[in-house]
């Protein structure tokens, strides 16, 4: 696994457990954790820092609340925390309408235009959660664009896939197959890593 | 053996845009099929994965002082505080300057007890134990639990599972100690129930653990497996 090796795994499941009992400390540990790249994501998805703190809070208010009907059989603590944030980050793109609007800033852009609000981590404090997104980025940069090319646009922009289709000017079964031969294919380099 | 089409609608599925009647439909499909769940699982932490990609950034101080803030208050809210009268306001003032003179004599105090509290250290193997008490997580029956004494000089402890039924044939329950200084979990060995679903056994981790954070068992293939595989069913810190 790329994110969290497996023994992060068990120390991120006790913090949920913990959290489910209504533990503070754990929250907070948790937070310290995971507030860096769930707020990365939404910042990528919502080009606004003050919407995506609002959304972040949202996340974790729903992660003190939801705690204790996790379930480790559906996903890693990681995964799971990832698509609550990208589930209140599209609800809020749709409730202001503007998926037409979404940012999908380069790195540079985002940086500059999020500086005032956000912290940009230190290279020291990250090195780990760093080189982490180097590999995922290597190994999504080595995919075929066209696989790569559908699976950002599912994920960040959030355009079905007959969107995808319609963007693309490419047939509806061409770009599910992109979809899932592009994440069979991350998956399986990832956990060879 | 799973479909091309399956494949498909569970890659959809993972990065969540099935229409609701496909998801719908998806889902009754996957509480039949294990195999697809499992590949829907694989597809979710690939999918979550894509989420590194993004620049990285951190959101400011004051977001978690704001969310810490909400929690506390929603304690609060569950818990009523008593009410006070107003004409004794002096009083919690009383109370803290007693206080603070009662922790100065206590800070003093905690300095010889400290002192003392290090020399039978060394003479009690018993005080150079750590106790780590193991709750279920969700595959594991609610009232199963497990307590492990652990004594880092020895590299050596002692499980007492309780409330653990037998695993199913071909399975048996693997020990693991995760450790700070290592990226897996390191193995204690595998762990027997009796017929009550209780165990009692002495461990000693493969490989050296110094730091270590938790203990965790896990159902594996019998005979155990050298790095972990199966879903974890008891967890716990210090």
């Amino acid at each position: 696994m790329a994110e969290t090796s497996t023994a992060q795994q068990m120390l991120d499941q006790e913090m949920i457990a913990r959290i489910g009992r209504r533990d503070q400390s754990a929250f907070s540990a948790l937070y310290d954790r995971l507030s860096g790249p769930l707020y990365s994501l939404a910042m990528k998805m919502l080009g606004d820092p003050a919407e995506a703190q609002d959304a972040l809070q949202d996340v974790f208010l729903q992660i003190w609340s939801r705690a204790a009907t996790y379930d480790p059989e559906q996903s890693s603590v990681f995964s799971w925390t990832v698509l609550l944030t990208r589930s209140r980050v599209i609800d809020r793109l749709r409730a202001r309408g503007r998926r037409s609007r979404i940012v999908v800033a380069s790195t540079e852009d985002t940086l500059t235009g999020a500086a005032d609000a956000s912290t940009v981590e230190s290279a020291a404090d990250t090195v780990e959660k760093n080189d982490e997104a180097v590999r995922v980025r290597d190994v999504l940069n080595n995919l075929p664009s066209e696989q790569r090319e559908a699976i950002e646009l599912a994920f960040f922009e959030h355009l079905s896939h007959h969107e995808i289709a319609a963007r693309l000017g490419q047939p509806l079964g061409t770009v599910k197959a992109r979809i899932r031969r592009g994440l069979l294919k991350l998956r399986e380099r990832l956990n060879s890593l | 053996m799973i479909s091309e089409e399956q494949q498909d609608q569970a890659a959809l599925y993972a990065l969540g845009l099935l229409d609701a009647d496909e998801d719908a439909a998806f889902e009754s499909e996957l509480k039949a099929n294990a195999e697809l769940r499992d590949l829907v699982r694989e597809l979710r932490e690939a999918a979550g994965d894509v989420a590194l990609t993004a620049p990285s950034l951190l959101p400011p101080a004051s977001l978690k002082q704001r969310i810490m803030g909400e929690i506390a208050l929603e304690t609060k809210r569950v818990v009523p505080m008593p009410t006070q009268r107003a004409s004794f306001g002096w009083i919690p003032w009383a109370i803290a300057a007693a206080l603070a003179v009662f922790c100065g004599l206590l800070a003093l105090d905690r300095v010889r007890l400290e002192r003392q509290l290090s020399d039978i250290r060394a003479a009690d193997p018993l005080m150079q134990t750590t106790f780590f008490a193991l709750a279920p997580s969700a595959p594991a029956p609610s009232d199963a639990k497990a307590t492990v004494a652990w004594q880092p000089g020895r590299q050596s402890g002692v499980i007492r599972i309780s409330n653990l039924p037998a695993p199913q044939p071909g399975k048996d329950y693997q020990l693991w100690a995760v450790d700070a200084e290592h990226k897996d979990p390191i193995s204690a060995g595998v762990v027997r129930v009796d017929k009550n679903g209780v165990a009692q056994i002495r461990f000693k981790p493969v490989e050296k653990a110094e730091h270590v954070k938790a203990f965790a068992i896990s159902l594996e293939r019998e005979g155990g497996v050298p790095k972990k595989e199966g879903p974890i069913l008891l967890v716990g810190t210090t």
